[in-house]
């Protein structure tokens, strides 16, 4: 059947170019269905993954990851850690799609630059901040030197795209929207970007790793689930991310499509408002105050943890989709612990909720996203029945996102359904951002909406995150989530499962990291 | 005959009129039997509404009774709990059939409640605005000139962004968007009124401003109002389940016939139909005997359509 089409296409071909028509309908374009729309064009400004993604496609980094999320050589072929505090990058030959090479003079100028952005609103320095200051030994070798023992620097460097200092310097974020300034050692070169509806670009065949797969690649911002879901089935785009999972079992059936999915590093996780002495969600079961916080009892959590059938979630609403997890970071990063396993036991739950002093259970007010992650409004949902069940009489609120921080900024927030990913492959990112003691300065705690604090667990982790040696460090760090696991502050559900879909024809390579791009995507043939 | 005699004969007429119109309308209702096909189809669903706790299986908003492994089970499945789900499960293991029975209560309570706020409203300000006149009429006039020139749907929308969701606050939202209607048309209604001669004869009569308006003229425009009224439940009742459909009506815990519908939308293309086709089917119907009532209760009263006077 594909062999027919191929050749009558070749036939098409011979006879247009005969007639000396435009053969331009054969060259190799993909069109892409993309879920988030990014923001801007300038890769320094916001720290968004529909925005790094898009960034991919024009700008590489000195350190890039596999599927697997494992950190390979991008821009630097190689580097070697010199002392603690040193390491050493020896960059590949390349060079700018305006023809100018890279030097090391680039990459020291792109890794300052986010620093000097000041109006974004989650800026990339937390990349940066680490490093004190950069040594230039020749054109293409740059040493990075960290104030601390730092071993976290290659996930770190490659969120920084390297741009070109000759094309972009002294421009502002605002004067990328046009295009300027977007001259990089990517894959491709940009030819248009309209913002909130698509980018078109072409192949850089000047690109380091070879002729680009695709000449012309359009990407097309399609938010809405079902319209995604038709501009493939229509043909109208090529491939798309983020398959509706109730689509899934027929898109698999049908053989004019592939289906490819990967377990992704972003978790669904329970906050439960564990820090406060009373909280506001939490009531007696005829509505009146409680004494004291159930959610700061210990027993109180691992009753929680154990009443929620996340095989069943899994299951019966997320078609698979879901890798049920009781750790918070994959079982191939560091920091995971194996006898952490996803236990569903309501019988135990509702023993430790007597324990705890609420023999009949307790009232919960329950928050949740409905259009931040796959299916919640169905998952937060199934939580709260399963919550009910063992005696938590649990309100369920499934409201925006924009609604949900704005309850939390105003403290109303007892308990939350929320993800987070793990980009760096080991545990202590999501640590410092969702559980440990809230602290601006040091940068930790930023989203610990469970106001959880337990200053002995963070010195296990500041610890951890000062040993250079691998091996080690995954050692330190599985102590401190073997605490975790007992303590509960937070309770992990799952790990989301991404899912791509293209038409038949296009090979598609699966990524942990949620980051659509044309890179991910292959003809065939 | 002198003028003051005359009147009070025009007055008494208008009163003995009102009897007679009533037991033409129920003449003239049953002679269609369409209509009495929507009456009695209206009627098993207020019962059916009415009883819906005694009737329904299970409690569909208490998430004790529910198990997701219980979910999307087709119709005549056993659930773990030992009942039997005649219409199926939705996606949180909700029986449909009890979902459905519950979910008509809630349509039909926000459907009539909101539309009799909004007919209080709205009648409130139509009557007075034509019978005051003036400043007053112009003002509130073009305040509703204004608010129908806004799609009702966008207002709906807007407002329950603003309030969350909950019954309470559909209804709110419902009668804020309705309630112009029934004053642009109670005003039209009552200015005709108010040049018949029974309104001059009660004028001449001595008759106080009270008892003009709650006497003669709200009487003689009630009957429009009902009629108008009852077609305009089953719009209320459409635009409940649109609102809930597009995920800003009632909460996902006790959803209504819109939000179960949106449930089950997206299953449609997978093969199980029945978490949206069955409680699509009892809004149609709903809807359907509502409207087949409303039209003839239209045709009827209607000078134009040829009932009058028969």
């Amino acid at each position: 059947m594909a062999k027919t089409t191929h050749r009558r296409l070749a036939a098409l071909a011979l006879s247009a170019t005969l007639a000396g028509l435009p053969v331009s309908g054969l060259a190799e374009d993909l069109k892409l269905g993309l879920m988030a729309p990014a923001t801007t064009l300038d890769p320094h400004f916001t720290n968004a993954g529909q925005n790094l993604a898009l960034s991919a496609h024009f700008f590489d980094t000195l350190v890039t990851t596999d599927a697997d999320g494992k950190f390979i050589p991008g821009l630097a072929e190689s580097w070697k850690i010199i002392d603690d505090t040193t390491w050493e990058f020896r960059l590949r030959e390349a060079q700018f799609s305006d023809g100018t090479p890279l030097t090391a003079e680039d990459v020291k100028w792109s890794i300052n630059r986010p620093a000097t952005i000041k109006s974004s609103t989650a800026s990339l320095t937390i990349y940066t901040k680490a490093i004190a200051k950069m040594e230039i030994v020749d054109d293409r070798t740059l040493r990075v030197i960290t104030e601390k023992p730092y071993p976290l620097l290659l996930p770190d460097l490659s969120n920084i795209a390297i741009l070109s200092k000759k094309a972009a310097d002294g421009l502002l974020t605002e004067d990328f929207r046009t295009g300027k300034g977007v001259v990089g050692t990517g894959p491709y070169e940009l030819v248009s970007y309209d913002p909130e509806n698509r980018v078109v670009m072409k192949a850089n065949d000047d690109f380091w790793g070879g002729k680009p797969d695709w000449d012309n690649v359009e990407l097309r911002f399609l938010p809405n689930d079902s319209a995604r879901l038709s501009a493939l089935l229509s043909g109208n785009v090529d491939a798309i991310e983020n398959v509706p999972s109730t689509a899934l079992a027929s898109l698999r059936s049908n053989a004019a499509f592939s289906v490819e999915e990967k377990t992704s590093y972003r978790f669904v996780f329970l906050f439960l408002d564990s820090g406060r002495e009373t909280t506001p969600g939490a009531m007696a079961n005829d509505g009146s105050a409680l004494d004291s916080n159930p959610l700061a009892d210990v027993r109180v959590r691992q009753a929680i943890n154990l009443a929620i059938n996340r095989d069943a979630i899994a299951a019966r609403l997320m078609e698979g989709l879901a890798h049920p997890t009781t750790n918070i970071v994959l079982k191939s990063m560091d920091g995971y612990v194996d006898a952490l396993q996803p236990t569903y036991d309501p019988e135990r739950a509702k023993e430790l909720l007597a324990e705890a002093g609420y023999p009949e259970g307790f009232r919960l007010n329950f928050h949740a996203t409905n259009n931040r992650l796959m299916n919640d409004a169905k998952v937060s949902q199934a939580v709260a029945q399963m919550l009910t069940r063992v005696g938590i009489r649990t309100t369920l609120d499934s409201v925006p996102f924009s609604v949900i921080t704005t309850r939390y900024s105003q403290g109303e927030i007892s308990s939350a359904m929320m993800s987070w990913p793990v980009p760096t492959s080991e545990a202590s990112f999501p640590f410092r951002a969702l559980i440990a003691c809230a602290d601006k300065e040091r940068g930790w705690g930023l989203v610990n909406w469970g106001h959880y604090c337990n200053p002995e667990l963070d010195a296990m982790m500041a610890e951890a995150l000062t040993v250079m040696e691998p091996a080690k460090r995954a050692d330190a760090l599985e102590a401190a989530v073997a605490v975790i696991g007992a303590e509960m502050p937070i309770v992990p559900l799952y790990f989301q499962v991404s899912t791509w879909a293209a038409r038949d024809g296009i090979n598609i390579a699966a990524r942990a990291d949620e980051r659509t791009s044309a890179r991910i995507f292959s003809t065939s043939e | 005959m002198s003028h003051d005699a005359q009147n009070a004969m025009s007055l008494q007429t208008a009163r003995s009129r009102r009897t007679q119109a009533a037991a033409k309308l129920v003449r003239a209702f049953v002679t269609s039997p369409a209509a009495v096909f929507g009456g009695v189809l209206l009627l098993g669903f207020l019962v059916l509404a009415a009883l819906a706790p005694q009737l329904s299986p299970q409690n569909p908003y208490d998430l004790e009774a529910l198990d997701l492994m219980d979910n999307m089970l087709p119709p005549g499945s056993e659930l773990g709990t030992g009942v039997t789900a005649l219409l199926g499960t939705d996606d949180q293991g909700r029986d449909l059939l009890s979902a459905i029975l519950h979910g008509l209560r809630i349509s039909i309570v926000v459907g009539v409640i909101s539309v009799l706020i909004s007919c209080i409203i709205g009648a409130t300000v139509g009557i007075g605005c034509a019978y005051l006149g003036g400043w007053a009429d112009t003002i509130a006039m073009r305040i509703v000139d204004l608010q129908l020139a806004f799609p009702t749907i966008l207002i709906a929308l807007m407002l329950l962004s603003v309030f969350g969701r909950g019954v309470d606050n559909v209804i709110i939202a419902l009668v804020t968007v309705q309630w112009a209607y029934y004053a642009r048309m109670m005003r039209g209604v009552a200015l005709v009124e108010l040049q018949k001669e029974y309104v001059d004869a009660a004028i001449a009569f001595g008759a106080s401003r009270k008892r003009i308006v709650f006497r003669h003229l709200l009487p003689n425009c009630l009957p429009s109002l009902i009629v108008i009224a009852t077609i305009h439940i089953a719009n209320a009742i459409s635009l409940e389940a649109t609102m809930s459909f597009l995920g800003v009506g009632v909460p996902i815990t006790e959803p209504s016939l819109g939000l179960l519908i949106s449930n089950g939308f997206g299953y449609l293309l997978s093969g199980k139909y029945w978490i949206a086709m069955f409680p699509g089917i009892a809004l149609l119907l709903l809807v359907f005997s509502i409207n087949l009532v409303g039209d003839r209760l239209r045709d009827i009263t209607d000078p134009h359509s040829g009932f009058e006077g028969q």
